[in-house]
């Protein structure tokens, strides 16, 4: 984790390793696209450029990019503490509820409060959501990653009991609940092909996460405790305290995910709205090896390869899971490029 | 002895970014020597030795071993070539037992039973044969840390050492282990192993060594047969014209009388009363613990280590809780006060244990500079950070205790085992401070350094400064305190005053015998 100092080495030196591993790794993904007879070069062509050929196809991307970064950051904040939080996913569900709650509860208000509610809502109950962990954490020391792991088949069961409970949609064939009030809808920055303001509220929050990791104080106290959590203790840190934090703060983060999933997007709790984005969030995280600058454009890149994916499931018919393969590659790869450069 | 070498590196130069750790620097081992390696903090002596074990790569320069040319890839491949090395911070696994840390990552003969009798056979066989006794079935955490070197060293020669590298092995003992230490290690080499040793502290090259190097600022100065040697030698060799000898701390405060006793102020800063820390066995931890600490006052603690001197800095901190007594700073009782508060009312601490208690290696040397000070003014206003104040302050303070880095935006683990102490000297000394209190605070540290901690000290003595010296340094401690106290099983069995100090006296109260007062 480089977060905490910006050692010698230029820009371009630390960029190095990553254009690498992604050379390696598409070669690596291309002698397979090839022995399964598909055109190598076309399939290249489609995975990185769909993104920037049409405005549908960027603003496709821009739309995966939100609940990307979001899941990363749910991923790298507590892990700036030395804390490892896999419970994105499920602090996305509850968020999801959370926020169409205040959106089915309140259906009238107008957007001007219905909008902050909803939202609000969902990181609320996100940050609620990292709190169970966090609180397990500080009074039994029970281990996080069990705990939040297991909070998401929690969460899977709780969206299955709200999505087809009272405010179940009886004309929809899944489990889907009616929609929220109008006035909680996103509005959106493009009408068409549309792209709502959830965009925006992610750059916030990756600007607020910069600031708030390597600026403010409580963020120079968290850095402290996931560097070394004893001499963190001896200079007065409350290092359990710091965890707890982190945790709900990433529950929060997470939270916010699902509300612009219900707000932004489907406008109602889906279930299976979650997609996997939990572990797309995890493996930009430890591309970008806990460092919460690179993560938007980790989080970006990534994107552009889902689009890319996508467009390349449909008109060549290669499989998207080779996509997934390649992040996997890259991620491989940029680990190794640090046993490497470390002698 | 046979003066062939058995291992030549020549021409070594190794480079971290665009910094020379290591230039032109060449080295000789013959067979069955203890071969000295000097030099000040950040010289390259630990940078130079994981080169031969593997751990680092050589930007150029050659190795051979019995004159033949190699290439040493990893630390697995070093043993492989009977190379094997102890580090400065070693790392052990605290809930296992001696013998499961020994045979850790080796081949185990009963693999699927862990039936670990066929190894502790052959481990007992090594024991005996170099004099390094330690009982196998305990676990390691419950072990001081002499025992844990010799552990480490078993380790090494478990996996087939010959050439076995020692990095500052003594700066965690006591006197009576660097005598075992020193034992054991003319037996190995009796037997035909080679050893390479480093350290700072030449009494213990001058009395050790056959054959010593110095290097400085990653180049070589000299080689020097031990009978060739004497200690100015070396401190010139080490440090060239920096250090004004004459004027030192060290060599020339010695015995005289002269103390500062006048700068003790009349106002206690410092004043224990009774306290007791209980543990989980039936030894307390800590015993009846009552003294008074003044103002410009240097009041030492003496004794063996592991006999409560890490509780006793943790009470004082509120790191750990007494289960009695009282604790007061400048007549205020702080027992209720968290450790966060403490720091912030005046008192610095030099932990014990600089990596473990004090440092963190993932953060810049800026972080670490301002750990604990974070929240105040100038560092911290409105709950965000002054970065470009921090990195202003860094600066200075790198300047200042020489601190051997590129620059505030450092990664902390980069530094030096050395360079790691000076940072924490110099966060203990960038704050006015009442209380300073101080664990071994120049644990292996360079002799200026050391100088120069002293006379910091001293500076702010004047001041009006009370230092609790905990150290089980004996020298350090007869030549700054003004009282020393001795701890013993988590009691002080005595104090002296500095007209009283007699090393021999000391010496038994550490092993327990009452003053007679
Ligand atoms: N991994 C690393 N990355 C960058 N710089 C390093 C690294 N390891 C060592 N250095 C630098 O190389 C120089 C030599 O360090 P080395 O650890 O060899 O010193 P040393 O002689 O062992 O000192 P000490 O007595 O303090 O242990 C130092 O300036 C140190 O900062
Ligand atoms: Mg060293």
């Amino acid at each position: 984790m480089t977060i905490m100092a910006k050692s010698k080495p230029t820009i371009l030196n630390t960029l190095i390793p990553y254009v690498a591993a992604i050379l390696i790794a598409l070669a690596a993904v291309g002698v397979f696209i090839a022995l399964m007879g598909f055109d190598v070069l076309k399939a290249y062509y489609t995975i990185l450029f769909t993104s920037f050929r049409t405005p549908n196809g960027f603003i496709q991307t821009l739309l995966k990019f939100i609940p990307l970064v979001l899941q990363a950051y749910a991923f790298t904040v507590p892990l700036a503490a030395g804390k490892f939080n896999i419970g994105g996913e499920g602090q996305l569900i509850v968020g999801a509820i959370g926020a169409a709650a205040v959106g089915i509860l309140l259906p009238d208000l107008p957007p001007l409060l219905l909008i902050p509610l909803v939202l609000l809502g969902g990181i609320v109950a996100g940050a609620l959501w990292g709190f169970i962990p966090g609180w397990l954490l500080y009074k039994f020391n029970i281990n996080e990653i069990l705990t939040t792991v297991l909070l998401n088949f929690v969460s899977f069961a709780l969206i299955n009991y709200v999505a087809t409970g009272p405010w179940r949609d009886p004309a929809a064939g899944h489990p889907t609940t009616i929609p929220i009030g109008r006035g909680g809808y996103l509005p959106l920055l493009v009408d068409n092909p549309p792209l709502h303001a959830g965009i925006i509220i992610a750059l916030l929050v990756a600007v607020a996460v910069y600031f708030y990791t390597t600026r403010s104080t409580a963020g120079y106290e968290l850095v402290a405790t996931g560097a070394n959590p004893r001499a963190a203790g001896v200079f007065g840190i409350n290092v359990k305290y710091m965890f707890v934090l982190s945790i709900v703060i990433a529950g929060g983060i997470g939270g916010l995910s699902g509300a612009i999933e219900v707000s932004g997007v489907q406008h109602r709790l889906i279930e299976g709205l979650q997609h996997n984005f939990l572990v797309l969030g995890l493996i930009i995280g430890l591309i970008a090896k806990g460092n919460n600058m690179a993560v938007p454009f980790v989080a970006f890149f990534i994107a552009v390869l889902e689009v890319g994916a996508s467009a390349m499931q449909r008109t060549l018919m290669i499989p998207v899971e080779m996509v997934f393969i390649v992040e996997a590659l890259v991620l491989l790869f940029v680990l190794l490029s640090d046993v490497v450069r470390r002698k | 002895m046979a003066d062939t070498p058995i291992l030549v590196m020549k021409g070594i130069r190794k480079t971290f970014d665009k910094s020379v750790a290591l230039d032109d620097v060449s080295f000789e081992l013959n067979a069955r020597e203890i071969h000295g390696l000097l030099g000040g903090n950040g010289a390259g002596k630990t940078t130079l030795m994981n080169i031969l074990y593997g751990l680092y790569k050589k930007d150029s320069g050659e190795i051979s071993l019995h004159e033949k040319k190699i290439n040493i890839s990893s630390p697995r491949d070093a043993l492989h070539k009977h190379i094997g090395m102890v580090h400065q911070h070693f790392l052990q696994i605290t809930s296992f037992t001696v013998l499961e840390n020994i045979v850790l990552g080796t081949e185990i003969h009963n693999k699927y039973s862990m039936d670990l009798s066929v190894e502790a056979t052959k481990i007992q066989a090594l024991q005996n044969r170099f004099n390094l006794a330690v009982d196998l079935n305990i676990s390691i955490g419950d072990l001081p840390m002499g025992t844990r070197q010799k552990v480490e060293i078993l380790k090494a020669l478990y996996r087939g050492a010959e050439i076995l590298i020692l990095d500052e092995p003594t700066t965690n003992l006591t006197p009576q282990e660097v005598d075992d230490l020193f034992k054991s290690l003319r037996v190995m080499v009796d037997q035909d192993l080679s050893i390479v040793f480093i350290t700072h502290k030449l009494r213990e090259v001058l009395s050790v060594c056959d054959r010593i190097s110095v290097l400085r600022n990653g180049r070589n100065v000299v080689t020097l047969k031990r009978d060739e040697a004497n200690e100015e030698a070396f401190v010139r060799g080490m440090v060239g014209d920096e250090m004004d000898i004459q004027n030192s701390v060290i060599f020339s405060r010695g015995k005289s009388g002269q103390i500062g006793a006048e700068h003790i102020r009349a106002e206690v800063c410092l004043h224990l009363d009774q306290v007791q820390l209980a543990s989980q066995g039936s030894v307390p931890r800590l015993k009846d613990i009552s003294f008074k600490l003044r103002h410009g006052e240097i009041l030492g603690i003496a004794g063996v280590a592991g006999n409560g001197q890490r509780d006793l800095a943790e009470v004082i901190l509120g790191i750990t809780l007494p289960t009695g007594g009282k604790v007061e700073l400048d007549a205020k009782d702080i027992l209720a006060m968290p450790t966060n508060q403490r720091l912030e009312s005046g008192i610095a601490y030099i932990p014990e244990d600089r990596l473990l208690d004090g440092f963190l290696p993932k953060a810049s040397v800026a972080h670490n500079l301002i750990l604990g000070f974070h929240r105040k003014a100038p560092y911290s206003s409105g709950g965000f950070i002054n970065w470009n104040t921090v990195h202003r302050t860094a600066a200075e303070l790198i300047k200042t205790y020489n601190i051997k880095t590129s620059g505030p935006s450092d990664v902390g683990g980069n530094l030096s085992g050395g360079n790691i102490q000076r940072v924490l000297i110099a966060r203990a000394f960038s704050k006015p401070a009442n209380l300073l209190v101080a664990h071994n605070p120049t644990r292996g540290l360079d002799i200026p350094s050391m100088d120069f901690v002293y006379s910091r000290i001293l500076e702010e003595k004047k001041k009006g400064l009370a230092t609790l010296l905990i150290s089980e340094d004996l020298d350090e401690l007869l030549l700054l305190c003004d009282r020393i106290a001795v701890l013993y099983r988590g009691e002080l069995v005595g104090t002296l005053d500095r007209s009283k100090f007699e090393k021999y006296e000391i010496g038994r109260m550490m092993s327990g015998y009452r003053a007679e007062e």
